[in-house]
């Protein structure tokens, strides 16, 4: 009986303790980063935005930026590797500070997140098998095509605003995966990352891109209600009057795409 | 960059990725079997009010994708607690996929242990009694290898899941094989576009539940000097 009893006790313990309870007191967003003291970066590996160099550091020209505006704050930075279609969660889970990894400005990201102003243009793309390429010039003869997109970015939208028959899936790299195995005809994915993803040398090389849809720009998105977005765009008019943006910018490539 | 260039980068990133996968692997052994015995005897006790709490939380658990149970647990205390415990670093990710998992194994393990500790017939906790043996010690002395001897191929067969379901926690961003695998199709370390480091990691895996498999095999063999 004994045994059962402390059973009993120990069973009620773990209940009362799953049952727990903190709330935050109201404090700007700003106020909460530098007490906190480190600004925590949310990233995936996109390059040339952000990825890891041969020793696992976070490197590219967003990620460099990033540790430019912890300085500007005074605070430390971590770069936290997330599931991109959970940002919005995450930063309001404070598990992250911002999602900063060449986010497109889409309505879900202006509606849900507060959003510095535009930093860099981009493209959405219409990648085809290379050897039907001929025949998928514009947007509407890919109408009748099968789409692949990834669930929640720019390019699903613009399979929706173009009417095209579409199918979610995890990543832009799976949308690629799903065209190379013939499960879809085409896939929409970002400009930059098609640069970088198909063609020679991938295993996607009888892949390409023919149709730009649209033209759109990137963001830096904090959680609702921050004002950290505004003192991002004080920092970055500062650093563009100082050139330091310029030069940041061809060190990786992405000179064309910054917004003066 | 040719194959040849690309494996040993691919190899070791996939090792470390299955450095993760193993870690969670056996920190959930490590929680969820000694968890799930007390989770057993809960679910037994003749105390009604504690059985039934219990058996509604087996049945929470049993009842709910794993999936969904790693974002509760990861993404609740910041949500709707506004404390957000884990934090954003790849540590906070690994306790939230450990504790999730913990709870997750613990309760159909539980299920397990009880049908192995009923199943050893009645009348020999009785000659226990007889024998002036308290309750524990009839557990300890009677009924507890008795029951080891027939959960071992329900738990291999739970344990080789579990091996499986590790890759579950890439959800809340952890970093095991798949999502090692995975990298590579959009581009990590100067590798991008391949999507054969995704399909390898399979290899991994049936390596591992080979062993596993082996090793319970043995147990088996083992155990088997007595008949029940």
């Amino acid at each position: 009986m004994k045994m059962k009893k402390i059973l009993a006790v120990l069973m009620a313990l773990i209940m009362v303790v799953t049952c727990f309870a903190a709330c935050g007191k109201e404090k700007t967003d700003l106020q909460y980063v530098k007490d906190k003291g480190t600004l925590i970066v949310g990233v995936t590996d996109f390059a040339p935005m952000d990825y890891k160099d041969a020793d696992g550091n976070w490197i590219g020209f967003d990620a460099d930026l990033a540790r430019e505006f912890a300085k500007y704050l005074g605070v430390e930075i971590q770069f936290s590797e997330i599931k991109w279609g959970n940002k919005i969660m995450e930063l309001d889970g404070k598990s992250i500070d911002c999602a900063w990894n060449g986010m497109t400005l889409t309505d879900e990201v202006l509606n849900s997140m507060a959003c510095t102003k535009a930093y860099c243009t981009n493209a959405q793309v219409i990648v085809v098998a290379a050897d039907k390429a001929e025949q998928y010039k514009t947007a509407k003869a890919c109408k009748d095509l099968r789409f692949a997109v990834e669930d929640g970015s720019a390019g699903e939208e613009q399979a929706e605003a173009n009417g095209f028959k579409y199918t979610e899936v995890d990543t832009q790299a799976s949308a690629l995966l799903e065209v190379a195995g013939g499960t879809c005809d085409a896939a929409i994915i970002d400009l930059l990352m098609a640069g970088a993803l198909i063609g020679e040398g991938t295993s996607y090389a009888n892949l390409t891109y023919t149709v730009s849809l649209n033209s759109e720009e990137y963001g830096v998105g904090f959680r609702k209600g921050s004002d950290l977005a505004e003192e991002f765009n004080k920092f970055f008019a500062e650093k563009t009057a100082s050139g330091e943006i310029a030069k940041l910018a061809e060190k990786y490539g992405v000179q064309e795409a910054i917004i003066k | 960059m040719s194959f040849s260039e690309q494996f040993p980068i691919v190899f070791n990133s996939l090792n470390v990725g299955f450095l993760q996968t193993l870690k969670l692997f056996f920190i959930t052994l490590a929680g969820s079997m000694p968890l799930g015995l007390l989770i057993s005897f809960g679910s037994m006790s003749r105390f009604k009010p504690l059985s039934a709490l219990t058996r509604t939380f087996v049945w929470i658990i049993r009842g709910t994708p794993l999936m969904l149970q790693l974002l509760v647990v990861y993404y609740f205390p910041g949500l709707v607690f506004h404390n957000p415990i884990w934090g954003g670093g790849e540590g906070g990710r690994f306790l939230a996929s450990a504790v999730a998992f913990i709870v997750n194994y613990s309760c159909y393990f539980s299920e397990i242990y009880r049908g192995g500790i009923q199943g050893v017939p009645y009348g020999q906790q009785e000659a226990g009694q007889v024998l002036g043996l308290s309750k524990t010690q009839i557990f300890f002395k009677i009924t507890l290898l008795q029951m080891i001897k027939r959960i071992v191929p329900p738990m291999s067969n739970e344990i080789i899941t579990l091996v499986k379901d590790t890759s579950l926690a890439r959800i809340i961003a952890l970093q095991e094989i798949i999502w090692a695998g995975e990298g590579f199709m959009k581009g990590s370390q100067g590798i991008s576009g391949q999507i054969w480091p995704l399909f390898f990691t399979g290899i991994y895996y049936l390596v591992f539940s080979g062993i596993l498999t082996v090793l319970f095999g043995r147990l088996e063999k083992k155990l088997d000097y007595f008949k029940t």
